[in-house]
């Protein structure tokens, strides 16, 4: 054997050594919903960072159910099959007493969409060991959603708004409408009519704008945290004569539809979100604690669109024609 | 037949007419909860009581009436089923995806086919295997959304077409075409129920199915027919709702087929089969879409629409389940 086979050998090992070593790392994304569109988008960002990092992913279907998420974490820590995890919880509270356990056995995790622990606007990891959360606040969002709606409303007086939140019975939406009301309330000109559940659902969101339209045909906004709840209420809008264009509708979420719609002057904003995004620097940020480099401790949403403003307008849209939604909605 | 009502009459008379009062409130308890509600509304809102508000709320229960209708029919014959809203889901991406990709028209016309077949495939299992239809239908519901998953991927499929939208949006004078659809198909079920040999074998079947098999009535097939006939009622219901958006969504009917349940029960139709009408369900559906209605003509705090759902219905189905006990 001349010292050209030997060297060739040592170099072959060598690289099948590093590449045995990356694919010994198994990810675990463990969904709020796998079929929720929103974390499709995520779990697309994961599998492309995975890819990239030569790690393994596998996901897990929270199902909108916080307690079957909780004992996801578990059995993935008993299980001892994976070294890390992406999470989108379900409950964010909640699921901190199951992901300190993981974090305690070793196993690294990150958030995405909501910080895990009780405050929903630090982004800062409140959970012992927790390797980095990629999120946003939602108050952050809801505040530069509420600012939009008064400059819209400057001129005009009373200035009537409608809100469709997603259900108060979540923390998270219970925040962004809290802030909604405490950022448009002390406006003079501004007049809350209407409140409505849309719970995600364009045709409850649609039967909602409906009913609010009985009492008070003669709106100006509508403000809502998700673009799902707009495709319903522009048709309850469309279906009562409203001249649509000239209305204000922001939604968040920036989804295909959404984009769509602000290109054809049909709406008038959208919360940037940015699902895939968020799952690649979650995945990422999970293998680079792995191998022991450097992980911030979080990544701002609202900060990955680069220049493109987090409330996305025809403007914008206009200034970035080559801007494209992260997810179909 | 006159000499037994002449009976149950002048047995009638002989009771006193407090209780007599009390039945009648018993037997109608949801029609006058229905009134007292739209009273209470009309007081409190100058929007409540006019014509456009009023078709609204048919409009907008439409689907779940029509769910409810059929359902009726499953739960006299001494069934259940837990997967129309998954079928409701199903029939609809499956609507949006042909009308996308295919045809329009197709996508309709497709919608209450798929759930027609979902609906036999249900019955097929309850009867050929012998689970009991609760069971059955909950395993079902789970294979259905998943197929709904498998075709869109999870997302959302917008329709926006003239050729698919006419039938959830459009009109006919002011009367929108799914009321149409909704009342035909109502009108329907109650012939069926009430004027067919078909009707009388349901109720034969869930008043006492050993009778019934004993009688001769093939109550399996019975049972299949209305599992099928639901389906197609989840389906049409799927359909006109996915018309109405213009979209395609996964996630469509969660949690339907509760409210079509709580509906039919709350109506007066007995949960352990034997006993029940459309017309209860009908009123049943209204009864939850004018609580809705009201709140978001009221703007109250979405927080106390579930609480006083809740209690409403608690109080219908006392009135109910004290006119059983009697």
């Amino acid at each position: 054997m001349n010292v050209k086979s030997i060297a060739l050998g040592v170099g072959m090992a060598a690289l099948l050594g590093s590449a045995a070593h990356a694919a010994d790392y198994r990810i675990a994304y463990l969904a709020a919903s796998s079929q929720n569109g929103f974390n499709q988008a995520i779990w697309e960002g994961v599998q492309k960072a995975a890819k990239a990092r030569g790690v393994e992913v596998e996901i897990f279907n929270g199902e909108f159910d916080a307690t079957k998420q909780f004992s996801q974490v578990e059995d993935i820590v008993a299980g001892g099959k994976f070294q890390g995890i992406v999470i989108t919880p379900n409950d964010s509270v909640g699921i901190a007493a199951a992901v300190e356990e993981a974090t305690k056995a070793g196993v690294k995790v990150a958030t995405t969409l909501f910080p895990i622990g009780p405050k929903l606007d630090v982004l800062e990891p409140q959970v012992p060991g927790l390797v980095t959360t990629v999120a946003s606040n939602p108050a952050i969002g809801a505040k530069a959603q509420a600012d939009a709606v008064i400059e819209f409303c400057k001129d005009k007086n009373p200035c009537k708004v409608a809100i469709i939140i997603g259900q108060k019975i979540y923390p998270f939406d219970n925040l962004r409408y809290q802030t909604y009301l405490d950022t448009l309330k002390p406006q003079s000109n501004i007049e809350i009519v209407a409140t409505v559940e849309g719970n995600y659902d364009p045709d409850k969101s649609m039967a909602g704008m409906q009913d609010v339209l009985q009492a008070h045909k003669d709106i100006n906004v509508v403000l809502s945290n998700a673009d799902q709840h707009l495709v319903g209420a522009e048709i309850a809008l469309e279906d009562a004569g409203l001249d649509v264009p000239s209305l204000y509708l922001i939604g968040g979420g920036a989804n295909q539809i959404a984009i769509d719609a602000i290109k054809a002057g049909k709406w008038d904003a959208t919360l940037a979100q940015l699902p895939r995004s968020e799952g690649e620097y979650a995945l990422n940020g999970v293998v680079d604690a792995l191998e022991g480099k450097p992980t911030p401790a979080f990544t701002d949403e609202l900060k990955l669109g680069g220049d493109m403003p987090a409330i996305i307008t025809k403007k914008a849209l206009d200034e970035h024609p080559d801007y494209k939604p992260e997810w179909q909605g | 037949m006159s000499g037994t009502t002449s009976t149950a009459r002048s047995a009638e008379a002989t009771v006193p007419a407090g209780r007599r009062a009390i039945a009648f409130l018993q037997r109608y308890g949801i029609l006058i909860i229905i009134a007292l509600l739209m009273a209470g509304l009309t007081v409190l809102s100058d929007s409540f009581l006019t014509p456009r508000n009023l078709l609204n709320i048919v409009n907008q229960s439409a689907p779940l009436a029509i769910i409810a209708c059929a359902l009726t029919l499953v739960i006299i014959g001494g069934g259940f089923d837990l997967s129309a809203g998954a079928v409701f889901g199903v029939a609809s991406v499956s609507a949006a995806w042909l009308a996308v990709n295919v045809d329009p028209t197709l996508g309709i016309i497709a919608g209450p086919l798929v759930g027609l077949v979902l609906g036999l495939v249900n019955g097929l299992i309850i009867t050929g295997f012998n689970v009991h239809s609760f069971l059955a239908t909950l395993a079902s519901s789970m294979v259905f959304r998943g197929i709904a998953i498998l075709i869109t991927g999870g997302a959302l499929i917008p329709v926006r077409m003239e050729e698919f939208a006419w039938l959830g949006r459009g009109r006919v004078g002011i009367v929108n075409i799914a009321v149409i659809v909704f009342v035909v198909f109502a009108l329907a079920m109650m012939f069926l129920l009430n004027r067919t040999t078909f009707g009388r074998r349901v109720f034969a079947v869930g008043g006492n199915e050993e009778a019934a098999i004993l009688s001769g009535v093939r109550t399996n097939l019975v049972k299949i027919a209305t599992f099928g006939l639901t389906g197609f009622a989840a389906g049409l219901a799927g359909v006109i709702a996915v018309s109405r958006i213009s979209m395609g969504q996964p996630q469509a009917g969660v949690g339907m087929e509760l409210d079509a349940i709580a509906a039919v029960i709350l109506g007066g139709t007995s949960i352990y089969g034997g006993k029940g009408a459309i017309w209860r369900s009908v009123a049943g559906v209204l009864l939850l879409s004018l609580i809705g209605n009201g709140f978001n003509i009221l703007n109250v705090n979405p927080f106390f629409k579930d609480l006083t759902t809740g209690l409403i219905i608690v109080v219908a189905v006392a009135l109910s389940a004290g006119r059983k006990r009697r």
